[in-house]
């Protein structure tokens, strides 16, 4: 998983405005997209937001380890709905996980950059990997972990970047004071990839629909 | 416990679907966005400041207006531990290579790590901040009301982002209270979640998979009743918002001005 679990009030007004500007951008370019197809189907959004509701769901369920950790499922997101709905459905995730107190509102912006970098990597690596595996546990596995590794490299870089209010180390200090929070992010990561390969089999035998009605061949 | 909710530490969306619905305090009578634009500036002023004084006193007021509103204070410590564990757990580990005045050191493989003065004043003051933010933020989801939520959604929002939100907010309830018939079929079974997952792997995702397709065949359900009532896409929410008052107005408005004086004025106040 790869969420940064700061709250408002950590980064500098400077940091927030950028990272909320960013991730309204893409958010923006991902509506673009949507509604610049034919008409929207109505079941796509069923779907977007039936994942929205689980992946908040699955947000809350911490598991105890080192402060808690929890899975995101957002890779999963990816691979259901397609990159330019899992953007939507990662920023509406951030709003309702902000309003309980999980990540601050002014996180919004840079949680959202970190949940979409894991969704469109998720949703390529799944594609492309289509060309060389058919194994649907491999590739959902796969795709998951590579999605989960650059959410966390993109998490500790924009902690870097932005600096934490009132720290007054080194980048260097702060990688280093970092690195426990990415070993188990990392732990994690190769836990829900397992999980994710389980789950995409699974739904790949008993409803591939879901799927996009051909292995992994899901919606834009 | 009700249906939805997964743990004591995460905030019960029934309980506080049932005080937004049924709390007929003063604050549940405040313009929904009069309450919008308290929070944009209570994040605002914690943004700005790093002063400890200005959290705590913003925090003692956040919570007497909490108190005041009839909410549940018990509730609220109870929920704000989880925040309080993230803060702890990212910030605490920071805050032992704070430079400053030593309080506690020890060495490890030859290496000096002491936590100093500065770090315990960064962890509380991030603390606080994180409790001001969390408390507010659940004052407003419980003195609001759900079609007024779903109006300002419906305003804010453009579409399909909109949809999304406003039936993610329907399946939520479903979504969670599966979520929680699978804790507890684990919990009595002995199991623990990180055990389960290690031990059992497998079934465990197959069971998290299962709950996934039950979900979503619900979702799919209440997808076709909605179609049959003529649903095509659009959920329009057309609930009147009460507009801010004279009140309203002057409460952002003086609130904008402590801001302004706070963090221009006070000395060593402005935050990086």
């Amino acid at each position: 998983m790869a969420h940064i679990h700061l709250e408002d009030g950590s980064f500098s007004i400077f940091w927030v405005i950028v990272w909320w500007a960013a991730a309204v951008i893409l958010v923006g370019i991902s509506l673009y997209l949507l509604r610049s197809g034919e008409k929207t189907d109505s079941r796509k959004i069923t779907i977007a937001a039936f994942c929205t509701a689980a992946a908040f769901a699955i947000f809350q369920i911490e598991i105890p380890v080192a402060g808690g950790v929890h899975l995101t499922i957002t890779p999963l997101v990816g691979i259901l709905t397609g990159p330019a709905a899992g953007c939507l459905v990662v920023f509406v995730v951030n709003i309702m996980a902000a309003a309980v107190g999980h990540g601050g509102w002014s996180m919004i912006g840079a949680n959202t950059l970190v949940n979409i970098s894991e969704v469109l990597v998720a949703f390529c690596l799944f594609s492309v990997l289509g060309k060389i595996t058919k194994s649907p546990f491999a590739r959902a596995a796969a795709a998951t972990f590579g999605a989960l590794v650059c959410g966390t490299i993109v998490m500790v870089g924009i902690i870097i970047i932005s600096g934490v209010q009132g720290v007054t180390q080194s980048s260097a200090t702060i990688l280093a004071g970092l690195s426990l929070v990415v070993a188990i992010n990392l732990a994690v990561a190769a836990l829900e990839a397992i999980i994710t390969g389980f789950v995409v089999t699974f739904l790949q035998k008993v409803r591939p629909d879901i799927l996009g009605g051909k292995q992994g061949n899901s919606g834009r | 416990m009700s249906a939805t909710m997964v743990s004591q530490h995460i905030p019960d969306l029934d309980l506080i679907t049932s005080y937004a619905e049924r709390n007929d305090s003063f604050f549940s009578k405040v313009s929904p966005w009069t309450k919008l634009g308290g929070l944009v500036l209570v994040i605002l002023l914690i943004t700005l400041t790093r002063s400890l004084a200005i959290c705590s006193g913003l925090y003692i007021a956040i919570l007497a207006v909490y108190y005041l509103a009839g909410l549940p204070i018990k509730k609220l410590f109870a929920w704000c531990a989880l925040p309080v564990l993230f803060v702890l757990s990212l910030v605490g580990l920071l805050a032992w290579s704070e430079p400053g005045t030593p309080i506690v050191s020890f060495a490890v493989a030859g290496v000096t790590i002491a936590l100093t003065d500065n770090g315990v004043l960064l962890v509380f003051t991030l603390l606080l901040k994180a409790l001001v933010s969390v408390t507010y933020s659940l004052f407003f989801l419980m003195t609001t009301k759900y079609e007024h939520f779903a109006g300002m959604i419906f305003r804010i929002f453009p579409s399909p982002l909109d949809q999304i939100f406003l039936m993610a907010y329907r399946f939520l309830f479903l979504t969670l209270a599966m979520t929680g018939s699978m804790l507890k079929a684990v919990r009595s079974r002995g199991g623990g979640l990180v055990r389960s997952i290690r031990m059992q792997g497998r079934i465990f995702a197959e069971v998290f998979a299962l709950v996934f397709i039950r979900s979503f065949e619900r979702a799919e359900r209440v997808h076709t009743a909605m179609i049959a009532r003529g649903y095509h896409g659009s959920y329009a929410a057309g609930t009147a918002i009460p507009r801010p008052g004279f009140v309203g107005y002057g409460v952002l408005g003086a609130f904008s001005l402590i801001i302004a004086i706070v963090v221009w004025m006070v000395p060593n106040t402005r935050g990086w």
